[in-house]
């Protein structure tokens, strides 16, 4: 990639001086004057019809200046709860006053009188007739069931023909299937592609097993928080700790009635987002509303406990999953049915059960999946929303079917993976991705091919993955009389993306990267930006970037021409001036000198303006090994090595990346090990770091990273994103490194000491 | 945090009279304390800071004894060459406890005063037979370390009634702390265990085995001690000490593992602990 002087280089992130000297401004450093606190009152209870909402004894503590509750959201979009509770810590009301303390005091005195309801927290419970609804009566056929009414609703349209016999004769087989009416469905999705009990009746080999994936929190260091000031003409400022600004103004414009342009969101940097940082009323709407009725800047920030009760989090799931293969290793047919437990909303990522096909090919495929409600807080996205879950099932499958079959796991996914032309199982054909080039990579980094295990040490590998998001963007250039370049923009920075667009700019213009300076905006003053994740900010702004600079290139080299008086086709940008091509003697002139000339000319400065949206993404693939010792008296897995590679098409920044591949992986090895939000009687007990344990750095060697580079056609210089895939596969590797030690397969995570000690006994041990 | 009257007594006696009062509470290192008063599961009216109190931090050595005060940081107990040389398991217990930063705070006083069960120096108190001094403004007694907790955040300390001092009486035996938990570092105990032996002529004179986080309070495992004393420690006999000590307590079922776990793992572990230490004793 030696073409490239910026590009493909590991450069500072801009930001790394504002944040490790802590001048980074983030969202409760925001203290606008005469600004009020804010606290959400929250329910005692997980599951209660609400009888009365008494503020009178909080309205009388000195210091309070507002409550709210539902009444006074003119939408009537649902922000606090009115006549029931569905989850423990639903916020009920919210309360500003002069001083934190006061309005944890306030919202304390608020008394609310419940009548207690029973629980279910369980998918598997919820689906039951037994179980208590949260929402009247949303009860769905199963897979069989759904096929059966299917054709009797076909039969009773015809009006011609009199089918009552056979409607009948359906309507008893129905009887056959009284387990498969689920209730508590908040979403379904189905897809097939092919027949699969014909694969199946075809297959040497059929495995079937239930995995369970428990709920997981993002666990970014800032929790929610938001600063909202609402003045005298209507007009809302808001500063806010999001992931995308421009959503959360549509948010609360929807949600309040507030014109669109009268709100102004300033994104605050961000401490970690990983996909749960988009909510808009969790603390926004909230603020906003608080501001409006006091007339005083308000801040409403979540504590750690709150994150835990009231966050979106990532959802669990339970995954029934069949796979058959031939005995000479190819896999003929899959089949999923999916459970994820949507908490009290609907919103889980479902469709996302699909990705149990992996990067395969597999003839025949389907896959239902439905979303169940439970008295739990929402959910949200979480890094390759619902991937890891479900590549989580798929991957240990297929090491199942690879044991049973005696074959090498990486030879037996090697065998099966799709290759460019090949038909993607519902859905379109295989674009060029360097699925094998990837896992070969792992494999060799890893030293799969000659390794070695002592006693209780084991090997485990799984691929997962995904497709970066793209959407629109739009991105300014302005050269400066100094030769300096400004980048203007309101996407937020994740992970390193300004350094990214930075680092384009710089190549294009041909400027070292130190010259270039970047500024972002807030929704009053940058053009629209789609928001930073689904791995779409170097895709998207990379491209928005790359046509900004382009355009700022034509204007050069139009300027160059005027002033050097030759054609433009004669010039070249090289080294931060325009060069006449070949001529002897050389003839050129400076960027900050065509700034400076520009300014005084009928065309003017040199802005270089880019605008995007949309473009085919290409899939990238994450491939990982691991090797891992297991103690059997204490069931503690210790992880002795973990490679990971990736398909990044082309990376832009390499530490960048690599941080990017540490980062899912590690995430990816918490959920695999230690992570797991748990429930009790009356909602989540572990809500704090106490007992949600995230990794420290004792509890991983260094993860190595490969980085291996196909392009994708549309990204810029071929860059794919790069944020997500590294988590999607690393649930299964370490799951199928404990198998490998220990012989047993874990398929309930999270695979903690007591799970495996007790694997083990169960096994003889 | 509710608001309180913060005291920074110079003397005991002024301390010991704060603290009787009601909804008093005494601030040592603050590692706990402050938490649950932000919490808002501590809410104390009054909180009597023990800092400005001379004499209570420092290990001194004399014929008979190590002292520890109980204003004495966790992290110096844990780089205590004295400590780390004669009574190992709490040096390994004090390691256990939080981050460098927390240990740079904490005191040994707090983590025993706090009363916890799964307290990580405890049992390695407990296997050194301390005494734990305490004073009052009505004067001193001092109680054995295994008679110190009545259950779960419960102590027989009186009101008014300060920790001082920590006499771990000589000659010391050889020990070792074992920590079963999830997580590398910064973790609670799932259980606690600690094991010490003398060992005299290859035979087990004096084995004393602390258990931590598997009964309401801190205990000894009395019976597996019985066992192993006056024999030789042969693989049998360790089997059948781990059996005894899991026989002898009495854990609970939480969100962090089952009681049934708790058991197993304090057999697994006395086993490997009172290895370790026999080791020890035979180097």
């Amino acid at each position: 990639m030696s073409e490239y002087t910026v590009v493909g280089q590991t450069v500072a992130r801009v930001d790394a001086v504002e944040k490790v000297t802590g001048a980074a401004q983030y969202g409760a450093d925001v203290h606008p004057p005469g600004m009020l606190y804010g606290k959400i009152v929250r329910s005692k209870h997980a599951h209660a019809n609400i009888r009365s909402i008494d503020t009178s004894e909080a309205e009388k503590l000195p210091g309070v200046r507002a409550i709210i509750t539902q009444d006074d959201v003119p939408s009537g979009r649902r922000v606090f709860a009115t006549d029931k509770v569905l989850y423990l810590g639903e916020p009920l009301a919210a309360v500003a006053a002069t001083d934190p303390d006061i309005a944890e005091e306030a919202a304390e005195r608020i008394k609310i009188d419940y009548e207690v309801l029973p629980v279910v927290q369980d998918v598997m419970e919820a689906i039951k007739p037994s179980a208590p609804r949260l929402h009247g009566d949303d009860t769905k056929d199963g897979p069989s069931r759904r096929e059966i009414s299917g054709q009797i609703r076909t039969l009773s349209r015809d009006k011609e023909n009199d089918h009552s016999d056979e409607i009948s004769k359906l309507e008893a087989e129905l009887e056959n299937y009284p387990d498969e009416v689920y209730y508590n469905i908040s979403a379904e999705s189905h897809t097939e592609a092919g027949d699969v009990e014909k694969g199946f009746a075809a297959s040497d080999v059929v495995v079937e097993d239930t995995y369970v994936i428990p709920r997981v929190h993002q666990t970014y260091m800032e929790p929610h928080v938001s600063v909202a000031s609402a003045d005298s003409s209507g007009k809302v400022t808001v500063w806010a700790s999001t992931q995308g600004p421009f959503a959360i103004r549509s948010g609360i414009a929807g949600t309040l009635g507030i014109p669109l342009t009268q709100i102004n969101v300033i994104g605050t940097t961000m401490g970690g987002g990983f996909g749960g940082r988009f909510g808009v009323i969790i603390t926004h709407v909230p603020a906003v509303l608080l501001s409006q009725k006091t007339g005083r800047p308000v801040r409403v920030q979540m504590t750690r406990e709150e994150e835990f009760t009231d966050g979106r989090p990532a959802p669990g799931c339970v995954i029934k999953l069949k796979t058959g293969a031939t005995n000479d290793g190819r896999i003929l047919a899959r089949e999923a049915l999916a459970f994820w437990d949507s908490g009290s909303v609907s919103g889980a990522s479902i469709g996302s059960t699909i990705r149990v096909r992996g990067v395969y090919k597999i003839p025949n495929l389907k896959v239902d999946a439905y979303g169940v409600h439970t008295n739990k807080s929402g959910t949200a996205a979480y890094r390759a929303p619902g991937a890891p879950q479900a590549i989580f099932a798929g991957e240990s499958q297929l090491d199942e079917i690879a044991e049973r079959i005696g074959m090498d796991p990486v030879k037996f996914r090697l065998m099966n993976m799709r290759e460019e032309g090949d038909e993607v199982p519902a859905g379109g054909s295989e674009p060029k991705v360097g699925y094998k080039e990837t896992l070969e990579a792992v494999a060799d980094a890893a030293g799969w091919w000659d390794r070695e295990a002592g006693e209780n040490q084991g090997w485990g590998v799984a691929v997962g993955d995904w497709t970066n998001g793209c959407g629109p963007g739009g991105v300014y250039v302005s050269v400066h009389e100094d030769g300096s370049v400004r980048i203007f923009h309101g996407s937020m920075d994740i992970t390193g993306t300004d350094t990214a667009i930075s680092q384009i700019i710089a190549e294009i213009l041909t400027v070292p990267y130190e010259s270039v300076t970047i500024r972002r905006g807030d929704t009053d003053s940058a053009p629209y930006s789609t928001g930073s994740g689904g791995s779409v900010v170097t895709f998207t702004m990379g491209n928005t970037a790359k046509l900004a600079a382009e355009d700022a290139h034509r204007r050069i080299l139009e300027l160059a021409s005027e002033r050097l008086n030759t054609n433009v086709d004669n010039l070249e940008l090289k080294d931060g001036a325009v060069h006449v091509i070949s001529a002897e003697p050389p003839k050129s002139i400076s960027l900050g000198e065509l700034a400076a000339y520009s300014l005084s000319t009928t065309g003017g400065p040199i802005v270089g303006k880019g605008s995007f949206a949309r473009q085919a993404s290409t899939p990238a693939l994450a491939a990982q090994i691991a090797k891992v010792e297991v103690d059997p008296g204490t069931g503690r897995t210790r992880v002795l090595k973990l490679v990971a590679s990736q398909d990044v098409g082309f990376a832009i920044n390499p530490m960048a990346v690599e941080g990017q591949i540490e980062g899912g992986t590690v995430q990816g090895y918490a959920w695999a090990m230690m992570e797991e939000m748990q429930y009790g009687e009356e909602g989540n007990i572990n809500p704090g770091f106490v007992d949600y344990r995230v990794p420290t750095s004792a509890d991983l060697p260094t993860v190595e990273s490969v980085i291996v580079e196909v392009p994708a056609p549309n990204g810029p210089y071929g860059a794919k994103g790069v944020g997500e895939p590294p988590i999607t596969p690393t649930l299964a590797t370490m799951a199928n490194a404990v198998k490998d030690a220990i012989g047993i397969r874990i398929t309930e995570l999270p695979i903690k000491p007591e799970k495996v000690v007790d694997a083990l006994k169960s096994n003889g041990h | 945090m509710k608001s309180f009257e913060f005291y920074e007594p110079t003397t005991l006696a002024e301390a010991s009279r704060l603290f009787a009062e009601e909804h008093a509470q005494l601030l040592a290192g603050g590692t706990d304390i402050i938490i649950g008063m932000k919490a808002l599961t501590e809410t104390p009216e009054t909180v009597i800071s023990l800092q400005k109190i001379p004499g209570l931090t420092g290990i001194t050595t004399d014929s008979d004894s190590i002292n520890i005060g109980a204003m004495t940081k966790v992290r110096e107990v844990e780089l205590s060459a004295d400590i780390q040389q004669h009574h190992t398991a709490l040096a390994e217990g004090a390691a256990e406890i939080g981050s460098i930063q927390i240990r740079n705070l904490a005191t040994i006083g707090g983590n025993i005063a706090h009363a916890s069960p799964a307290a990580d120096t405890v049992a390695g108190l407990l296997v050194a037979d301390a005494q734990v001094d305490i004073a009052s403004a009505d004067g001193e007694r001092s109680v054995p370390i295994d008679k110190l907790f009545t259950g779960p955040g419960q102590t027989v300390l009186t009101p008014g009634e300060i920790i001082t001092r920590f006499r771990l009486p000589s000659p010391a035996s050889c020990s070792h702390y074992i920590k079963h938990k999830l997580r590398e570092v910064m973790d609670l105990a799932f259980i606690g265990r600690a094991a010490a032996v003398i060992l005299d002529n290859g035979t087990i004179t004096d084995a004393r085995i602390g258990l931590a986080a598997v009964a309401p309070t801190p205990i000894r495992a009395v019976e597996a001690e019985d066992l192993l004393n006056g024999n030789a420690p042969t693989a049998e006999l360790l089997e059948q000490a781990g059996e005894a000590a899991a026989a002898g307590c009495s854990p609970i079922s939480d969100l962090r593992c089952s009681a049934e776990h708790r058991r197993e793992m304090v057999d697994v572990l006395t086993r490997r602990t009172l290895q370790y230490a026999l080791e020890r004793a035979s180097a």
